[in-house]
């Protein structure tokens, strides 16, 4: 009974009676307040393409650079596109768009202005098609759109459209088949690389003894301290994260080819100085068939050619361990599998 | 017998297996089982700058995601060393305590569904939406605000925000306190089913770890916020606690804690200083911790830097203790079934926070994963 | 005649199944206020309910933690015909911030089942997904419902 009574009191009240009467759904329900940032708008004749925005997109999927077709009169406009499935209406990327005015709006985030900036890169990116497993994973994280394509069964980076932020880096599950190459001091760089595989030459040839003792499927494998080389490369340009770059890119592929001579086995037949290719085995008759390095192509005919033994072949690969305290490289030597020649 | 509930079923919101064990209509005990939605947030915010990672702490959880995102850019602030500027402290007091509202109003709200009192229900949304409207209007969305950065706050307060969030304000305060009567002392709901239902004493409360309000209705007269160097230097707040610990200390706890955080948000709007509202901060290698108290009670956040990107990264919520607390302690000895869901509603659980593992067998099958309590065993066996 | 019966039947009530596959449960609380007095959601005739077995749509919020992967396929198989699957937010379209590397998450849902309708935006607004169903829902079920006859 006390119910009741209590729900004819409610029913009673003046303003429950009046709210009652003029039921209806508010109008003001679809507004949305000044500050609501709904998806981002693009205002593409601003932008520069300096891919800010997908750099700081906290979600996967949400933003893309597109570049227009070009056409007779003019380069074709680069903008980013919101997706808006993936959008998650941050307003990120509006905050640290740095075109003015901003070529991303978006609720009221576009009027801060944050010191947020990616830096600009030094790099281009080149895909080695020699280790390239054609994985494709390159191609679903570049935030750009189209700049990893697929030309004649080969994956490429087209350059005019990269943006050189570095993702597909991160993705390449195999090591060095992408490279960030550094754009600045091509002829300083060139000579780091020669002074990296001389001197990586040099420390090989000085094992010898060791290497002629490899046998069948035996690996040979010591450890080189880096620590000179980067010194010396410092001397012809001193930029420490180059050299690391151009050390690395370089012994990832880097196949040293070795020729061992034992001189005891050796008969002097002089059956490998007409084989030699290049002229560099010479005989005299004081010292008998002697190699000279300097001219030496490491092609193996002599190696397929000795009857005796004298020469032996072997293939070194090299891995540069950057992130130890002292810098090594680390050198794996072995035989090769070549036959050879009865 | 035992009653599976769950995951998806008509008395709860998020996805989560009860099993009750009944004799007849009673509950005897319960057992709860997790790893519905674990998304692993943690794992892949380790690697991220912590302007990326602000924005997936906030989607922790979408109830309380504003708390998060607090934590998350104090704890880079401790690591600096250094405080966001003090009008900043203020406008997250502000959007904290918003949040807060909006948070328990849905959590009683719930909990009225639960025990099938529509117009409560009803009367607490409408009351909810207002609020939500404040959010919105300060921070620019609802529900994931992106409104904290690590040295402040992203956008200032103007002054027309303040008059219409202190409008608001005014006219909530106005009109809560007739909804929390009709709960109170009202013919059909005062003490009839939440009276000494699901009772948890103090030490039970301190055996599960209870945090929040749930701890404090059951008399742990406990608060983050009192260690809090904003609230205890700057405004003048009361810890709300209760001793009974039933369903009715719970609900009561939350709608007095509503008073409080009214009172907090109107000190705020008077007292707020002039300044900056961000600056910058340059963040140095490091581990901090810190904590903060979540509308569901206490959340820690511990994160190791190493100044650019976030190296390591662990997340604790109170929910996990709650809903511990709820099945081992709370559930035991209730008279009906239907109280035993009124009762889950009132622990205010929040799935999302607590979803943290998901335990996967050898040959990648999903093992049930009842609790923190029962882990030790689980993992021997 | 039956046909056009049966029409107004399923567009006047349309129970609805809300299933979480691992979000964060912003979008479930704005489906939870589509309920108050102010957005009205059951002046249309649609009706919250979260049983499978009696729902009309099901609105997806997550994007596919581990465990829902026959789950919500057996959710799917209990549902009675004609039904809609509608998935709301971000996390079941393209699995949000979640769906990058080290993560626990088979997105998108429409790889398990098929989704028909969706509503983007994290969260979208009680307005945006309250406008999305009524443009989608109603006919959509109709349309199903004679499909099948």
């Amino acid at each position: 009974m006390s119910s009741v009574i209590w729900y004819l009191y409610e029913f009673a009240r003046k303003s429950w009676a009046e709210n009652f009467a003029a039921a209806k759904s508010d109008k003001e329900i679809m507004d949305a307040p000044d500050r609501f940032r709904n998806f981002p708008e693009v205002h593409k004749e601003y932008c520069i393409a300096c891919g800010a925005c997908t750099a700081a997109c906290p979600a996967p999927m949400a933003i893309k650079l597109v570049r227009d077709e070009d056409n007779a009169h003019e380069d074709g406009f680069t903008y980013p596109v919101i997706n808006n499935r993936g959008c998650i209406r941050c307003g990120f990327c509006a905050e640290v768009c740095p075109t003015d005015p901003k070529t991303l709006t978006c609720g009221e985030n576009h009027l801060i202005r944050e010191d947020f900036t990616i830096l600009p890169v030094d790099k281009k990116f080149v895909i080695d098609d020699y280790l390239c497993i054609r994985c494709k994973k390159c191609m679903k994280t570049c935030k750009v759109g189209d700049a990893i394509v697929e030309e004649d069964n080969k994956i490429v980076i087209d350059q005019s459209k990269c943006i050189s932020c570095g993702e597909c880096l991160k993705t390449c599950p195999v090591k060095g088949a992408i490279k960030g190459i550094h754009i600045s001091n091509v002829e300083e760089q060139k000579e780091i690389i020669n002074l990296v595989v001389n001197s990586l030459e040099a420390k090989i040839e000085a094992e010898q003894d060791k290497i002629k003792d490899i046998v069948g499927s035996d690996v040979y494998s010591f450890d080189i301290s880096a620590v000179e080389l980067i010194e010396d490369a410092k001397k012809i340009l001193d930029d420490d994260e180059l050299i690391d770059d151009i050390i690395e890119n370089i012994t990832d592929r880097l196949k040293l080819r070795v020729i061992t001579w034992d001189k005891d086995k050796c008969t002097n037949c002089r059956l490998c100085v007409k084989e030699c290719p290049s002229g560099a085995i010479k005989y005299t008759s004081e010292e008998g068939v002697v190699r000279n390095p300097d001219k030496c192509l490491r092609c193996s005919i002599c190696y397929q050619t000795c009857p005796f033994g004298a020469i032996g072949y072997y293939i070194s690969r090299f891995l540069y361990k950057r992130d130890e305290a002292e810098k090594i490289i680390h050198v794996t030597v072995k035989t090769s599998d070549l036959p050879v020649r009865s | 017998m035992i009653l599976p509930i769950g995951p998806v079923h008509p008395g709860l919101k998020e996805p989560l297996r009860l099993k009750l064990k009944t004799r007849g209509e009673k509950v005897l005990s319960a057992e709860i089982d997790y790893g519905y939605i674990h998304r692993g947030i943690e794992r892949i915010m380790q690697g991220k700058t912590w302007q990326k990672g602000i924005f997936l702490s906030e989607r922790v959880c979408g109830i309380c995601s504003y708390i998060h995102t607090q934590t998350f850019a104090e704890t880079f602030e401790r690591i600096a060393g250094e405080y966001a500027p003090l009008r900043a402290q203020y406008l997250r007091v502000l959007t904290n305590e918003l949040d807060r509202i909006q948070s328990h109003l849905l959590a009683n709200s719930t909990y009225f569904k639960a025990m099938e009192h529509e117009t409560l229900f009803m009367y607490m949304l409408a009351l909810r939406e207002p609020v939500m409207d404040a959010i919105e209007l300060l921070t620019g969305n609802r529900v994931n605000m992106g409104w904290n950065v690590v040295g402040g706050v992203k956008m200032d307060i103007k002054q027309t925000h303040m008059d219409q969030i202190m409008q608001i304000m005014n006219k909530l305060e106005s009109e809560y306190g007739r909804y929390v009567e009709i709960y109170e002392d009202g013919p059909l709901v005062g003490g009839l089913r939440s009276k000494d239902v699901g009772v948890m004493t103090k030490e039970e409360a301190i055996m599960a770890r209870a945090v929040g309000p749930i701890g404090r209705a059951s008399g742990l007269e406990h608060d983050v916020r009192e260690q809090h160097h904003t609230y205890k230097d700057n405004f003048d707040w009361n810890v709300v606690w209760r001793k009974e610990g039933d369903n009715f200390a719970r609900t009561m706890n939350r709608f007095d804690e509503v008073w409080e955080s009214i009172s907090l948000i109107k000190q705020v709007i008077n007292n707020i200083p002039e300044g900056d509202v961000r600056k910058k901060i340059d963040i140095p290698a490091g581990v901090a911790e810190w904590r903060n108290e979540a509308p569901r009670g206490e959340v820690t956040y511990s994160i190791e830097t190493n100044g650019n990107l976030i190296k390591n990264i662990s997340i604790r919520t109170p929910s996990i203790m709650n809903i511990d607390a709820c099945a081992k302690y709370m559930l035991n000895d209730v008279a009906t079934v239907a109280d035993a869901v009124a009762t889950y509603a009132t622990s205010d659980p929040c799935i999302a926070c607590a979803e943290r593992v998901t335990i996967l067998d050898e040959s990648g099958r999903v093992r049930d994963f009842h609790g923190v309590h029962n882990i030790n065993s689980k993992l021997k066996g | 005649m039956l046909d056009g019966l049966k029409d107004i039947i399923r567009k006047s009530s349309i129970h609805v199944c809300l299933v979480n596959t691992g979000g964060c449960n912003g979008c479930d609380i704005e489906v939870v206020a589509l309920l108050s007095p102010r957005y009205d959601l059951e002046q249309y005739g649609i009706y919250v309910h979260n049983n499978p077995r009696e729902a009309d749509v099901l609105l997806i919020t997550g994007a596919m933690a581990e465990q829902w992967k026959d789950k919500l396929q057996k959710i799917y198989a209990k549902t009675p015909e004609p039904k809609v699957v509608v998935a709301i937010g971000n996390c079941p379209l393209t699995g949000d911030v979640f769906n990058q590397e080290g993560s626990s998450v088979h997105a998108p849902v429409s790889d398990w089942i098929p989704v028909d309708a969706e509503v983007s935006g994290c969260p979208p607004r009680p307005s945006e997904i309250l406008a999305a169903i009524l443009a989608v829902g109603p006919d959509a079920i109709a349309a199903r419902g004679r499909q099948k006859l």
